[in-house]
């Protein structure tokens, strides 16, 4: 048995919401099953096999999608288990509230990928929009398990109230990133932008140089060997989540403390 | 049976289960590695007053510990969960923790598990960090030279201990050179330890006493001072000193290849070396669940 692979028939058409097409429907009905889902394509409910050619592929269990020009919202969303493969790009809510599996993405991912995102692999090959791994609106956490990848750049206010989990990126990353996390561990390659940790409670981001405005609220805990680092770099480098740029090897970094204003003893740890 | 003129007694050992664990320590340093350990394992040697029984398994090159440092696996074994449980808190608390440099890491990740830096995080006094690390959980515990790194919880093992040979020699000198040299011998066994100083009990015990409220006394029949004495000695002729070997091992096939190599380093020494026979410790075969047969083991 191998996987499904799904192509949109119009790629030009509205943005197609994939909520529900998972690779667990692959185990529980097959092809069939998966064909007979409804979906929204715009505010049109139409059945999966009317919007997508469906051809064996892949590795067994898997779903591979192959989005040409189409915009696909919410891919993988909520999965639990088995592998989505996206050879292309990926509209909004990618991966949002994953609980398992692996969920590939070639290209870039819009906004809210793995937000409230629970366990599991996210890995973005291009860059990911806003809410890389935040609340969804209205909703008091963030990120709280699992590991989101990504190999380009991330936009705003990524890992905001983030709980436990990972989130590594190798490019930059945009404001507030960290934002009133609670826990977990942010790594960022590249640069970052304004309010990095703003209410930050705990956990950790990590960075290799300092930020371009030293954040607000953060003291200066000068330098120190950081011996957990060695474990995370150990972990992330089997995974191939760490940066380019970061050093091979040293556990020395510079940490600040913070967010002070929201009597927070979060940390921001720059490595040398 | 006899091996290179050394009389292997037809009798057996008779072991108990016992619960372990194996800790991972890390330092700087080799020495500092020594420093820690030796200290966590230090007065640990039976579970009649120490509350558990630990001693190094091997020490370990910084290609195979979690943090590339020098390293050092310790096993630790004792009659119940929650005594094993107290001991790991008080000795890596006490004696790893206060150690220069140390980290602390669980070295087996299945099965049922105790608390190990889930039992000292409070020391952190609120600024103890957890960080979760490959699906490992870690805290960070701030002390006066950085940070003590120290894994979550640890698993538990059923392991086996009491595991014993005795090798009884010509005299005192001759019984040494053979004890350390299965002492050597059984220390490249893996998943075996020989928790008494040096690897060696020079008083081995029997149950009961003559006195009211003393549970263990001195081996009687193993005496060579008492051969003589109304006490059914089991020293022969020519024998002047008799050393005893205790073993604990994650497994039962652990205790059994530690005892083969023990034995086996000892035989090798031979009669010419002054070791004149082997023999090992029971209760008639009625408390221990494993009995370790020598004529099997050298089988």
């Amino acid at each position: 048995m191998t996987g499904l692979v799904l192509t949109p028939i119009e790629p030009d058409g509205p943005p197609i919401d994939l909520a529900g097409v998972l690779p667990e429907q692959l185990v529980d009905g097959g092809r069939d099953a998966l064909a007979g889902l409804g979906l929204l394509r715009g505010r049109e409910r139409l059945r999966l096999g009317d919007l997508f050619t469906i051809q064996d592929g892949g590795p067994s269990g898997a779903l591979i999608l192959r989005p040409g020009g189409a915009v696909l919202d919410r891919v993988g969303a909520g999965m639990t288990a088995g592998e989505i493969l996206v050879e292309g790009d990926c509209g909004a809510y990618a991966g949002s509230g994953m609980r398992g599996g692996t969920l590939m993405v070639e290209g870039d991912c819009g906004a809210f990928a793995g937000a409230e995102m629970a366990g599991g692999r996210l890995r973005i090959g291009g860059d990911a929009g806003d809410f890389l791994g935040a609340p969804l609106a209205g909703s008091p956490r963030g990120m709280t398990g699992g590991s989101i990848i990504v190999g380009g750049n991330a936009g705003d206010r990524v890992g905001e109230r983030m709980r436990r989990g990972l989130i590594a990126v190798h490019g930059r990353v945009g404001d507030l990133c960290g934002a009133r996390m609670i826990a977990g561990s942010v790594v960022v390659g590249g640069g970052c932008g304004a309010g990095l940790g703003l209410a930050m409670r705990r956990g950790t981001i990590l960075l290799h140089q300092l930020p371009e405005a030293f954040p607000a609220g953060f003291d200066d805990g000068g330098m120190n060997e950081w011996l957990f680092l060695e474990l995370m770099r150990r972990d992330l480098m089997q995974a191939g989540a760490w940066p380019v740029g970061f050093p091979a090897t040293g556990t020395r970094a510079r940490r600040l403390i913070g967010d002070r204003s929201a009597s927070g003893i979060g940390e921001v740890l720059i490595l040398q | 049976m006899q091996r290179n003129g050394v009389h292997i007694e037809d009798t057996f050992a008779e072991a108990f289960p016992m619960l372990g664990t194996r800790l991972i320590v890390t330092a700087d340093t080799p020495v500092w590695v020594q420093a820690a350990v030796l200290s966590m394992t230090g007065f640990a040697t039976s579970v009649i007053a120490c509350g558990c029984e630990a001693a190094v398994e091997r020490l370990l090159p910084p290609e195979e510990t979690p943090d590339a440092r020098p390293g050092a696996a310790v096993l630790l074994f004792a009659m119940s969960k929650a005594e094993l449980a107290k001991q790991v808190a008080r000795r890596v608390g006490q004696c790893v923790m206060t150690s220069p440099g140390s980290a602390c890491y669980a070295g087996l990740s299945e099965g049922p598990t105790i608390p190990l830096g889930n039992a000292l995080r409070y020391f952190g006094d609120g600024w103890q960090i957890s960080k979760r690390i490959g699906g490992r959980r870690y805290w960070r515990i701030p002390v006066m030279d950085g940070e003590f790194l120290c894994e979550a919880t640890t698993a538990l093992v059923d392991g086996v201990g009491g595991g014993n040979f005795i090798l009884l020699a010509a005299d005192r000198h001759a019984g040494l050179v053979a004890a350390q040299a299965a002492v050597m011998a059984i220390r490249e066994v893996p998943g075996a330890i020989l928790p008494f100083p040096g690897g060696v009990v020079r008083s081995g015990s029997k149950i009961g006493a003559k006195y009211k409220g003393q549970i263990a006394s001195t081996n009687t029949a193993f005496c060579p001072t008492l051969r003589t004495a109304p006490v059914a000695s089991l020293v022969p002729d020519g024998v002047e000193s008799i050393l005893e070997l205790v073993i604990d091992g994650v497994s039962a096939e652990a205790v059994a290849a530690a005892m083969r190599a023990g034995i086996g380093a000892v035989v090798a020494l031979g009669a010419a070396a002054g070791v004149v026979s082997v023999t090992a410790g029971n209760y008639g075969g009625k408390l221990g669940r494993y009995q370790f047969r020598l004529h099997e083991v050298m089988a």
